[in-house]
């Protein structure tokens, strides 16, 4: 689609943190992507997918571990001077007039005085911030923040204009007027943006605006395919080609994410293998509300789901990986259905459901671990300290930390064993009545 | 860029605020003079100090101008050190453990390396005097603001550094736009604070006796100890009178309105304001206005466009300044020898002193350690209370404030003598009333920031506990007290390190001619300096600074770690 040579190109990027125990956690592995000029490309993918990572990576923020960046056929260490940035926080100086901190980035680039004051003016004016010019942007909304975010990137003319996610501290309206605005500018005649590089987590919002979306997975964040975009701006929502295109993503996403053979944990009385993957960081209280829906819905494809759930897909994925991972649920080929175990514990009182709970946990990979170093140890305590490098050694990809807590909180719904803060120490249960 | 249509929005009135600060520059100009001859002058080790009231503004001029002096070079020294110690790679794990310890020796035991050191240097003039006083106001004031300095520059936002570093900021643009802006606010305040902790010590900056010498300088310090010491009550009334106007100046003409201005720093929208009379007057004088104009030009002028190209372009993931690798053995080679050097030199020193010196000395650190918790504990008894009803009425915190704000910036060791008498009247003697003195200068602490901490309990708790029925003493264990440990705890460290100090001026002080004085190792340190034995002196001040340390670390930091963690407001 398109012939010209790209602006830029990433090849085989990767980039990994160490971990605290001696190792590495892979951010993103072997990321190969052009960019080219004149397109709208959005980076999707569920959170934690190291998509951030991979823009600060591209606009120089932060440098690759291996692999190169190439800026029309250079190869670019620090930081790329063709790029700006529009920040999810916004990012303004709070010292400074909108009109300050719009030209934060001009003195860097030696025009005259003139033209600096012209370019202000300008941008100001094409992104609606006339009249807010001397306000502090402690005295602005949200939106008007934003724009301020936006004027100030534009103000450097930047050959690629980046997003890390911009409207997601947005409230909806808002989010959606900005939206609207920013593909105005990008189709308007004598735009002063060419070419936008945006992150986000909405499929939608990438639909809506982008030219190409590149869909991310995660753990490590890799690039699971990539998809034209050619519908004609501007975009209608409920038009049927828009929610194709949208569906089509969402199961690209959804079976690099749900595998087509789930891994089943065992039931009561049966010796099932353990899952060895990890758990998703999200809340059983989720899961739970999981099951509410699709008992007042019936059985759905994700994305339904997802609107029914009003959440996101790719973080209603999490959800229902969690659901799939307890044998409430079962998926094929992104249906979600509830299964007889889902149904039992729906119907149980929550003293029942907390013992189906602490029968099904022990056969999840983290939460066995736990159990037995606490059989291992001859007081019936293990400190975090040694948890984490647990499960460190087990779950290299993953943050030790995150694993922790969320074991911590499903298995003080379970009932599984204690844990205390202060301490940083787990305690095993003594069981007590009936056990299973 | 400029600031034109922001200052034509003001009214131009040109009018007796532009005659009165064209008035303001020829005092200052005046006053330039002045200490500039009082500092040219030839030494004299102890003037003659006047007890008439015509006298004291002068003196007050003089003791402003040394304060101001050395909040200058506190402010320096608190750019320099706490960026070194926040950005320079590996600074942080000498400078900062350094300042822990230097924040803990008290004022006296820097008196006698300034006094001897500086008027060897200049043994003609003035010169060498006034700079060892300043120096010791220094030493009353740097502390806190090189910490709060530090605290800032490690929490500036990630992403304003990326703004930074994307929009290829110089050196000194990040540094004036982005790091000295966000510290600010943090840095004003303490900069209040750090004021007042230098008045605390002016009368021992100002009029000491070192071996057999006895040094004054002309000021209100001076003044004041003279006043004690002949029990002229009198002037020890316009002394104290003097120095609450002087006080009140410096907050209505410098505080207030660079408090007000300093709201342009701060995140929070702009809802009860410090609002000040004289900044607003300022911001719409013309003599402001033009300064201001010609002072903006020249900033926008600073602008080395070339320099500005290749700042950061080249190190994608430059964060902190390094040292060079080369340079890195030698920077420890050097440090470890001074260090070594100058350990070897304190043990020798200390060598001297015999058993019983050692015996005592214990002796002395206990009871002193004894005064400062009893004096921390009374403190929390009266203000804890106080502060949360003061903390839970906005109006009264509104109404407070600036008498509380004046009462802790008023040096406590000059009324003292007042107190002592009165006590002593009562038949208390000094080893008790020292306990009353250091509760006086120190009680502010922790008022201060019980209001402050009570202030940040959310409305909604108080309504749990009003909708759960809680009984009085439930309120105060289950809500209150919980809430407020962290900043009680921030007013108890303060106050004990403040106590420590104030030691040295409660259990010793010269009296309607006579010298009272009770063991303390406050007493011991006064007396050293006195008698001029260093090596006793040295022995002393290094038990202070070894106990404070040493309590910092066993008792301050762990219930440090318990307040952020389980009593952090923050869920």
């Amino acid at each position: 689609m398109n012939p010209t040579a790209p602006i830029l190109e990433i090849r085989h990027v990767h980039r990994s943190f160490p971990s605290p125990d001696g190792g590495t956690v892979e951010i993103l592995q072997d990321i190969n992507l052009e960019i080219h000029e004149h397109e709208i490309v959005a980076i999707l993918g569920p959170s934690g997918c190291g998509k951030s990572t991979l823009l600060r990576t591209i606009i120089g923020l932060e440098s690759p571990s291996s692999g190169q960046i190439l800026y029309r056929g250079q190869i670019q260490s620090g930081l790329n001077p063709a790029t700006a940035l529009v920040f999810q926080n916004f990012a303004l100086f709070p010292w400074m007039t909108v009109r300050e901190n719009v030209a934060v980035g001009l003195p860097a680039l030696g025009l005259s005085e003139v033209e600096n004051k012209q370019r202000v003016h300008d941008v100001i004016q094409a992104v609606g911030l006339a009249g807010s010019e001397e306000a502090y942007p402690k005295e602005l909304s949200g939106g008007m923040k934003q724009r301020v975010g936006l004027a100030r990137a534009l103000a450097v003319q930047p050959e690629i204009l980046c997003m890390d996610e911009p409207f997601s501290a947005l409230d909806v309206l808002t989010s959606e007027a900005l939206r609207n605005e920013v593909v105005d500018l990008y189709t308007g005649k004598g735009s002063p943006v060419n070419t936008i590089l945006m992150v986000t987590h909405s499929i939608l919002e990438g639909v809506f605006m982008a030219t190409r979306l590149v869909v991310m997975g995660a753990h490590p964040g890799t690039i699971r395919g990539v998809l034209e975009n050619p519908l004609p701006y501007p975009r209608d929502e409920h038009h049927p080609d828009f929610l194709a295109l949208a569906q089509k993503i969402h199961t690209l996403i959804t079976q690099s994410m749900l595998p087509a053979t789930p891994v089943l944990p065992g039931h009561e009385g049966t010796t099932a293998p353990l899952s060895v993957q990890s758990i998703p960081h999200v809340s059983l209280t989720a899961a739970i509300g999981l099951l509410e829906v699709l008992e007042n819905e019936g059985s759905q494809e994700l994305f339904q789901l997802a609107h029914h759930a009003r959440m996101e897909p790719g973080q209603l994925i999490l959800v229902v990986k969690v659901a799939e991972l307890l044998g409430w649920i079962t998926t094929t080929h992104g249906r979600v259905e509830m299964g007889a175990e889902g149904k039992a514990f729906l119907a149980a009182d929550i003293n029942t459901r907390k013992q189906r709970l602490n029968v099904t946990l022990r056969t999840i990979h983290p939460f066995d671990l736990v159990l037995e170093a606490l059989k291992q140890s001859s007081n019936n305590e293990v400190s975090e300290a040694d948890m984490l490098q647990v499960f460190a050694r087990a779950f290299p990809q993953e943050k030790p930390a995150r694993v922790l807590r969320t074991v911590v909180g499903w298995a003080r719904y379970g009932q599984l064993f204690n844990y205390s803060s202060p301490r940083k120490m787990f305690q095993g249960i003594q069981p007590t009545g009936k056990q299973a | 860029m400029t600031a034109d249509s922001y200052y034509s929005q003001s009214s131009r009135r040109v009018g007796w605020v532009d005659f009165a600060i064209a008035g303001l520059l020829a005092g200052l100009i005046y006053a330039l003079v002045t200490v500039a001859h009082e500092w040219g002058s030839p030494l004299q080790q102890a003037p003659v100090i006047h007890l008439e009231a015509s006298y004291l503004p002068g003196y007050a001029l003089l003791s402003l101008s040394r304060g101001v002096m050395a909040y200058g070079i506190s402010f320096l020294f608190t750019l320099l050190y706490g960026y070194a110690m926040a950005r320079v790679a590996g600074a942080e794990r000498v400078l900062l453990p350094a300042l822990d310890i230097l924040q803990s020796v008290p004022v006296l035991g820097f008196l006698p390396g300034f006094v001897l050191g500086l008027v060897h240097l200049f043994p003609h003039r003035n010169i060498g005097l006034e700079m060892a006083s300043v120096l010791m106001i220094f030493t009353g004031q740097v502390w806190n603001m090189t910490f709060s300095f530090y605290a800032s520059l490690k929490s500036v936002p990630p992403d304003l550094v990326a703004v930074a570093r994307l929009a290829r900021m110089s050196w000194w643009t990040r540094f004036f736009r982005l790091d000295l802006s966000f510290a600010a606010t943090g840095l004003l305040w303490n900069s209040m604070m750090s004021m007042a902790g230098g008045w605390f010590f002016l009368m021992v900056s100002e009029a000491f006796v070192l071996g057999d010498r006895d040094f004054r300088l002309p000021g209100l310090g001076s003044y004041m100890s003279l006043a004690i010491e002949r029990g002229d009550a009198k002037a020890q009334w316009m002394g104290v009178l003097t120095m609450l106007g002087m006080i009140t100046l410096v907050d209505q003409l410098v505080w207030r309105p660079l408090v007000a201005w300093s709201h342009k720093f701060s995140d929070e929208p702009s809802t009860g304001v410090t609002h000040s009379w004289l900044w607003e007057w300022i911001r719409s004088s013309r003599i402001w206005q033009a300064t201001a104009k010609i002072v903006l030009s020249v900033l926008a002028r600073l602008r080395p466009s070339a320099a500005n190209k290749k700042a950061s372009v080249h190190s994608p993931t430059e964060e902190v300044r390094s040292i060079p690798r080369w340079r890195k053995p030698l920077v420890i080679t050097l440090v470890g020898t001074g260090i070594t050097l100058g350990v070897v030199k304190y043990i020798s020193l200390l060598a001297t002193l015999s058993v019983h010196d050692w015996l005592n000395l214990l002796g002395s650190t206990g009871m002193t350690f004894s005064r400062v918790l009893a004096a921390v504990a009374l403190a929390s008894l009266w203000t804890i209370p106080v502060g949360v009803m003061i903390g839970r009425h906005p109006v009264w915190s509104r109404i407070m404030q600036p008498v509380i704000q004046m009462a802790a910036s008023f040096p406590a060791p000059m009324i003292f003598p007042v107190v002592v008498g009165g006590l002593l009247a009562v038949g208390t003697g000094l080893g008790t009333s020292s306990i009353v003195l250091l509760l006086l200068g120190t009680q502010w602490y922790i008022l201060f920031n019980v209001i402050a901490g009570c202030a940040a309990i959310p409305h909604e708790l108080w309504e749990v506990s009003r909708l759960s029925r809680f009984s009085w003493r439930h309120r105060w264990v289950r809500l209150i007290l919980p809430a407020i440990f962290p900043s009680v705890l921030t007013g108890w460290i303060t106050a004990t390190g403040g106590a420590w100090n104030a030691s040295i001026v409660a259990e010793y002080m010269k009296y309607r001619g006579n010298t009272l004085s009770t063991m303390g190792l406050g007493a011991v340190i006064s007396q050293a300096t006195e008698r001029g034995d260093f090596h006793l002196l040295a022995a002393a001040v290094g038990m202070m600074a070894f106990t404070v340390v040493v309590f910092n670390r066993l008792v301050w930091r762990p219930l440090s770690r318990l307040a952020q963690t389980r009593f952090s407001l923050e869920t």
